[in-house]
């Protein structure tokens, strides 16, 4: 089991509020994921879950139980760092060993649940390497390793990808993904990537400035931005924002359409002389100008489509993918 | 985790070496300036009564003093000078590609760890001997009369020996402050057309300054206080010819057992350390921050 | 710079840096070379460098009719003491400063290494007096209380500088793990610091063996470490050259080997971290 509640949790460093009284509940068997930009206190508040720092006020109950005067230790969670934070005198074995040792378990178990993990991580020949003589990709899974043998009710990932290269990156993201397929225990993952939270969790959970600004699966968070700063944040490329006169045609502040939902036609209303192409092969990214609208707007266009710099493109909105935002940034349902 | 629980134990753990040297910092010179203020000599028992300035007065105006402070800074000044530039140099060189590095790097190093005593004693008797020295020797296959180094020329030959032995100091740290330069960075210069002058002016001297502010601040605060050698080898004299102020004092009060008088000689021996302890200080808190 | 270096370039420096070395190194090789000459060798005109007759003589004058052992043993009891109270000391408070930061450890560091600045003349009126007041003179426990305390402040700044690397992840995985302070501090903290702790003591032990100010100040016959022993050979009648080259290489040797094995530290140590 693993059912995470917070309850008007908040976190003061000194006279800084970090973050401010916040609820939140992370149901048993969830990958959620925290995201935001750096700064947003998604790293305070998983350290808060674990019990690595204390909280100003407010309550946090592990299936129920209050959790928010238990040592880290005691909270039945594991922790995997940004750093791996492996323990550099200790070979692969003894670094996963490590929290059973700590939990006086008998060697016959520990050597069961440890064989299982290097199994599962395909780290059975590096058993007895110590971290130095690892990789960056076998770090991660030795530290991973030592969070799984503990069967802890709740993991908790801090950046746990920023420091791998991009493939790895993508591999290691497919891999904690089957891991939680696999385990369905509770997971909490902490990132800055937009495209990790997009890919891996069950529920979204955005952070600007210690506050939640939305809840969500990953497609409700793409289909309806409840604001404009989640709007800007999720999806890649970013979504277009329109304000002014364009706006208003929609009884709208601001208006938002996302790359790939605006058409190249011969007939759209809008115009533009197009600029950089960025072409993937799969997608072509257009970033055109001097449409009066915004300074660049940045179309996708399917496959490979060849416009030249300079030329002169007409677009066309998806009119019911059009997102529209209010004098205080909300959404206009 | 800094709760209210571990910031308690940890001044519990800190208390016995805060302690400590608190004592040994305020104790021995609270006596100090006390005992500068009186007349109180070790020979002389009696009362010792309060006599303000007088010992400050006498030994400053003691033409030994004098002597003593020129001596002081120019012992410094040109161990400081032989060990920084000889130093610099010394980095320079044993940064090249060589083969056998380790053990040039081992041979350079050692005098550092030749304890005073010893290397005072074995310069002045192995090698400044005027008759049975190496260096008499030397003199005599060239033709020259042998030289009396240490009744001579008393604080050249000190200045010598003590930078024989903080040389390895100065080349060691500027060694590792030059092995810590981004490779990155000369490379860059090199594709700009510098040439290896310029890369040593523009580039290594500018990220050796840290170090070399570090090395001369902390040989100051060790070359103030040269003892062992002047001891061994000349006993301060002829005359007061290499007598630095640590010596002075060190002979008011335990030679001539002139308490009051050795005790304000301290007290500006203290006054002169202290100025470059401050510089020294900052550079060092500096670096705390970063 | 992963290119070529011409092999002429490399002959060239390596004569000049070996020729530098050697120079530099040549006072302790011709004290190791003299000590096993005979008297008369060790004066000879012109000098002999390698082609003499080789013996042990001197050592063993140098141990019969001296007490020589005995300065040993005194240099090893006060060097190695005031380095394992030093440490003793200075683990805690190196810890609690790396580990639990306040607002004020900063200044307790900074006001630790000043009192590491006092001059030591400046205080060598009051610390003779109480000495002799305490029949502290010339004894070993004496000189041993005044090492640790000279040298503390270079072995809390050292284990500062080498606790503070340890990355709080660490510390904290640990934690997660389950260790309970004790297991923290002897299965991940303690491993971890052993290397620090190793090049702390030994530069200590060699900063204290050679310490010349205090031993020949504070001791005679007694306590007096080699230093203060070699220093007695500056009297005329000590001009034996191939004795007093054998007392000094017995005196030097120990410390050297030390040093050439710690000099990587020994920057870090000296520098109170401001150079690594």
């Amino acid at each position: 089991m693993g059912r995470i509640t917070l309850d008007k949790v908040r976190k003061a460093f000194g006279d800084t509020e970090v973050i401010p009284p916040l609820d939140l509940t992370i149901e048993d068997g969830e990958f959620v994921v925290f995201v935001g930009p750096s700064g947003c206190g998604k790293s305070t508040l998983l350290r808060l879950i674990a019990g690595l720092e204390d909280v100003s006020g407010g309550e946090i109950r592990i299936d129920g139980k209050p959790a928010t005067d238990l040592p880290p230790a005691k909270r039945g969670l594991a922790m995997v760092f940004q750093s791996y934070a492996l323990y550099p005198h200790m070979t692969v074995r003894k670094n996963i060993t490590f929290p059973l040792k700590m939990a006086g378990m008998s060697e016959e178990e520990k050597k069961r649940r440890v064989d299982h993990a290097a199994e599962v991580l395909n780290l059975t020949d590096y058993l007895d390497r110590r971290p130095g003589q690892l990789s960056g990709g076998q770090r991660q899974r030795v530290a991973i390793g030592r969070a799984i043998v503990r069967e802890p009710a709740a993991f908790l990932f801090d950046e746990p990808l920023s420091n791998l290269d991009a493939a790895l990156r993508v591999g290691m993201r497919l891999e904690i993904s089957e891991l939680h397929e696999r385990l369905k225990t509770t997971m909490v993952y902490v990132t800055h990537d937009q495209v990790e939270a997009m890919t891996m969790a069950d529920k979204i959970v955005v952070l600007r400035a210690g506050n939640i600004e939305q809840v969500g699966s990953p497609l409700d968070l793409y289909r309806t931005p409840r604001n404009l700063f989640v709007a800007g944040f999720i999806g890649s490329p970013t979504m277009n924002l329109i304000d002014g006169a364009e706006a208003a045609k929609h009884d709208a502040r601001t208006i938002g359409i996302r790359p790939e939902h605006i058409d190249v036609v011969g007939d759209g209303p809008w115009q533009g002389k197009v600029g950089v192409s960025e072409h993937l092969g799969s997608d072509t990214f257009f970033h055109v100008h001097e449409t009066g609208l915004a300074d660049i707007i940045t179309v996708r266009a399917p496959g490979e489509v060849n416009h030249r710099a300079g030329d002169t493109i007409r677009l066309s909105p998806q009119m019911d993918k059009l997102h529209r935002f209010g004098q205080d940034g909300l959404r206009i349902a | 985790m800094a709760t209210q629980h571990s910031r308690a134990a940890a001044r519990f753990m800190i208390a016995p070496s805060v302690v400590l040297l608190l004592a040994w910092m305020l104790i021995p010179l609270g006596m100090t300036l006390y005992f500068s203020f009186l007349r109180y000599n070790l020979l002389m028992p009696g009362n010792n009564p309060f006599v303000g300035f007088e010992n400050y007065a006498y030994f400053v105006t003691d033409p030994a003093f004098q002597a003593a402070i020129v001596n002081t800074l120019l012992l410094v000044g040109g161990i400081l000078l032989i060990t920084v530039v000889g130093g610099i140099a010394l980095a320079v060189l044993l940064d090249q590609p060589m083969w056998g590095t380790g053990i040039v790097r081992i041979m350079v190093i050692s005098p550092f760890f030749v304890m005073p005593t010893v290397s005072a004693l074995v310069w002045k008797n192995m090698f400044m001997n005027p008759v049975n020295g190496l260096f008499a020797y030397i003199a005599e296959v060239l033709g020259m009369q042998p030289f009396d180094f240490l009744t001579q020329a008393p604080l050249a030959s000190i200045i010598g020996i003590v930078s024989w032995q903080w040389l390895p100091f100065a080349t060691l740290i500027l060694l590792t402050a030059m092995q810590s330069l981004d490779s990155e960075q000369l490379e860059a210069s090199e594709m700009d057309g510098a040439s290896a002058w310029s890369r040593f002016y523009y580039i290594k001297l500018p990220h050796l300054a840290r170090a070399i502010t570090v090395v001369v601040l902390i040989q100051t605060i060790f070359l103030l206080s040269i003892f062992a050698e002047i001891l061994v080898t000349t006993n301060g004299g002829p005359g007061t010819a290499s007598t630095n102020l640590t010596y002075l004092v060190y002979a008011e009060s335990l030679l001539r057992f002139d308490v009051g008088t050795g005790s304000a000689g301290g007290v500006i021996a203290i006054i002169l350390a202290n100025i470059v302890a401050i510089f020294l200080m900052r550079m060092i808190g500096k670096n705390l921050d970063a | 710079m992963a290119r070529a270096v011409t092999t002429k370039t490399k002959a060239i420096n390596t004569a000049i840096a070996w020729t530098i070395a050697i120079l530099i190194f040549f006072p302790i090789l011709w004290t190791v070379l003299t000590s096993f000459k005979s008297e008369g060798t060790a004066i000879a005109d012109p000098p002999v460098f390698l082609f003499f007759d080789w013996t042990l003589e001197n050592y063993a004058t140098v141990q019969e009719r001296s007490s020589y052992f005995r300065h040993f043993m005194n240099s090893v009891v006060i060097s190695v003491g005031s380095t394992i109270i030093g440490l003793a000391i200075g683990i805690p408070a190196a810890w609690a400063m790396a580990f639990v930061p306040g607002k004020q450890t900063k200044n307790v560091l900074m006001w630790m290494l000043s009192t590491k600045m006092l001059p030591p003349v400046g205080v060598l009126v009051p610390l003779y007096l109480i000495f002799r007041d305490w029949g502290l003179l010339d004894t070993r426990i004496g000189l041993i209380i005044v090492l640790t305390l000279i040298n503390l402040p270079i072995i809390v700044w050292m284990l500062y500088t080498y606790f503070r690397e340890i990355p709080n992840d660490i510390l904290e995985a640990a934690r997660m793990d389950g260790a309970t302070l004790r297991s923290e501090v002897i299965y991940v903290l303690l491993p971890m610091a052993v290397p620090g702790i190793a090049s702390t003591l030994l530069l200590n032990i060699i900063l204290a063996w050679n310490e010349a100010f205090w031993t020949l100040n504070l001791t005679a016959a007694n306590a007096a470490p080699l230093t203060a022993f070699i220093a007695s050979y500056s009297s005329p009648e000590g001009l034996f050259y191939a004795k007093l080259s054998a007392a000094s290489t017995m005196a030097i040797a120990p410390i050297l080997i030390m040093g050439w094995f710690s000099q990587k530290q020994l920057v870090r140590g000296l520098t109170f971290g401001a150079v690594k």
